[in-house]
């Protein structure tokens, strides 16, 4: 934290992040109202703000609202993770551009450190919102602040304002008129403050304390013998008192995230590989421990403010199936870092995500040794089909196979993928088609 | 040290840019250890965040050596000017087009042309969703 007092956050999130990957590549579906579906086109994970107006909640099941879908003029997407996860790496690059640091926070949102002035760091707020819709014609949220949680909230002001000129999708907490800050942490209750929940909320109001300004305005040392040094930190954030460490992830649901600072800088491709080899893991115990899988893996990896111009990159690569599998998942982070970072940059932080979550409760790993080549859903080793073959020529068509492939009955895990659009920007077969 | 990159020019494209976080700054470190081989990414795109592929289907271009078949790689950060190939969004379609920019009375006209002879179409709400900087056509 040290080498930041005095500089400003930002923190940048993709407005409707998956609903806005699907509407770059197919501009039909501009004003109208999407929803994208989860694994399996369970149900709905994200919304147009048109889907939002009829009244469609995350969470949805997809048959419930199949019906009316025509009618509405609804269009559903399965989720596309190859789609969203390159489009994602590529919002993270950019974003480091600006950052004097970086912390990738999910899928759709980054946390950056600006300097200059109040003033300066709001148009680069401007700038980089600018940026990122014409690198990657993506709308973006940005709230700046000089703590974390005053970012978050800043970025909430930003996202729910979006018709009002002035602020026009970059909300500064410094850049505010005098009292507007504070009448609206007195309008908002303390549970739209990053990191209180439900339960926190509940209590909070029991002791007297319903909004933001006066869970803002409680005492620091209270509230951690009430409730924890988390919600102390929070207090002290909304005070402007920076405190919540990078390596404090309030990651939410939707994503698991290992990321750290280095003691000191990695330069060598080797050492790297060992990084992601460990966060790798590390995210993938942390991902069995919650009982999910993933489709995604992104990794980034940063150079401190003073070493020269390769600042960040980002790069993500999907996985064949959603696993928990720490091997496929290690091997998919040591790949996609090894195929952006540059040797001899000193990177001095790096992290591993784990996005396009869902239960493992539906499926089957495929056995070690069983899983598929890196990226190819195609070529399994060719011994091992003669033998398969040769089994299956003898005993029957469903005698074997990897994992379940090979029972009679199709497995239950197959994903469902009936509405999915092409893997626009990782498959050369799947390119987006232009008329000439 | 300023913490903006600069706005791609679009014009003399840094070679390494898209591997680089910025166009300007240091020379990198790590040039020393680029072995020699060519690499088309370093070579075709400008800046890897903004560098799309598409494929071209239809021959409306086909005099500028553009083919039904190719792939086009399209930069999203270029600057479109008169008689850039670009791709807009016309009617919720993407297309690929030349464009001709042309002030008259003071007003900027945009209109996209193709070379199959038919009239070019002025635009009033031009939406350009990117320029096409090469075309790969196989041979």
């Amino acid at each position: 934290m040290g080498d930041r007092t005095g500089e400003h956050l930002a923190l940048v999130d993709v407005n409707n992040f998956y609903v806005s990957c699907e509407r770059l590549f197919d501009p039909r579906l501009e004003n109208r109202p999407v929803v994208v579906l989860s694994n399996n086109d369970g149900c709905v994970v994200a919304r147009s703000p048109e889907a939002k107006a009829l009244g469609l909640r995350t969470g949805m099941p997809w048959f419930q609202i199949a019906p009316q879908a025509e009618a509405w003029g609804l269009v559903a997407r399965s989720s596309n993770y190859e789609l969203y996860g390159d489009l994602s790496a590529r919002v993270m690059e950019l974003l480091g551009r600006w950052g004097t640091w970086q912390q990738v926070y999910s899928i759709d949102e980054s946390f950056i450190g600006l300097t200059g002035t109040p003033r300066q760091a709001l148009e680069t707020g401007r700038q980089l919102r600018r940026a990122v819709a014409r690198h990657l014609g993506l709308p973006v949220c940005v709230g700046i602040a000089s703590t974390k949680t005053l970012a978050k909230f800043a970025n909430h002001v930003a996202k729910n304002n979006p018709h009002d000129a002035r602020i026009d999708g970059v909300f500064s907490v410094e850049q505010a008129p005098a009292g507007f800050v504070d009448r609206l942490m007195q309008r908002l209750p303390s549970t739209e403050v990053w990191g209180v929940g439900r339960k926190s909320g509940d209590k909070l109001e029991r002791l007297g304390i319903r909004t933001m300004a006066e869970l803002r305005d409680a005492e620091p040392g209270w509230i951690r013998s009430r409730f924890s040094v988390v919600l102390e930190r929070t207090v002290l954030e909304l005070g402007g008192v920076a405190c919540i460490p990078d390596a404090d992830e309030h990651a939410g649901p939707a994503q698991v995230i290992f990321s750290r600072s280095f003691s000191r800088p990695v330069v060598s491709s080797a050492d790297m590989a060992d990084v992601m080899n460990a966060y790798g893991q590390r995210a993938a115990a942390r991902l069995a421990a919650q009982g999910q899988r993933a489709r995604t893996v992104m990794v980034t990896a940063g150079t401190s403010r003073f070493s020269g111009p390769d600042g960040s990159v980002s790069k993500s690569v999907a996985l064949p199936r959603a696993t928990a599998d720490p091997i496929a998942i290690t091997r998919a982070a040591v790949g996609a870092m090894r195929s952006v970072m540059r040797e001899g940059v000193p990177y001095t932080r790096a992290g591993v995500m784990l996005a396009g979550l869902g239960p493992a409760e539906t499926g089957q790993e495929m056995l070690a040794g069983f899983e598929e080549v890196e990226g190819a859903d195609v070529v399994p080793d060719r011994h091992l089909e003669d033998v398969l073959g040769r089994v299956r020529g003898r005993f029957g068509g469903t005698a074997i196979g990897l994992g379940r492939g090979g029972l009679a009955e199709q497995g239950s895990w197959t994903m469902r993928r009936e509405f999915a659009s092409p893997q626009y920007t990782t498959r050369f077969s799947e390119l987006p088609v232009v008329r000439a | 040290m300023t913490a903006q990159p600069p706005e791609p020019s679009g014009a003399n494209p840094a070679t390494d840019a898209g591997q680089s976080a910025r166009a300007h700054g240091f020379p990198s470190p790590a040039r020393d250890y680029l072995d020699g081989g060519i690499d088309l990414n370093r070579e075709l795109v400008r800046d890897r965040t903004s560098t799309f592929l598409m494929r071209v289907t239809g021959q409306a271009l086909a005099a500028s050596g553009i083919h039904e078949g190719d792939e086009i790689v399209v930069d999203r950060a270029g600057t479109p000017r008169h008689g850039s190939v670009v791709v807009v969004v016309l009617e919720g379609e993407l297309l690929v087009r030349r464009l001709a920019l042309q002030t008259r009375d003071g007003v900027r006209h945009a209109a996209l042309e193709t070379d199959d002879g038919a009239a070019p179409r002025e635009v009033g709400d031009l939406q350009v969703w990117g320029v096409a900087t090469y075309c790969l056509h196989r041979l």
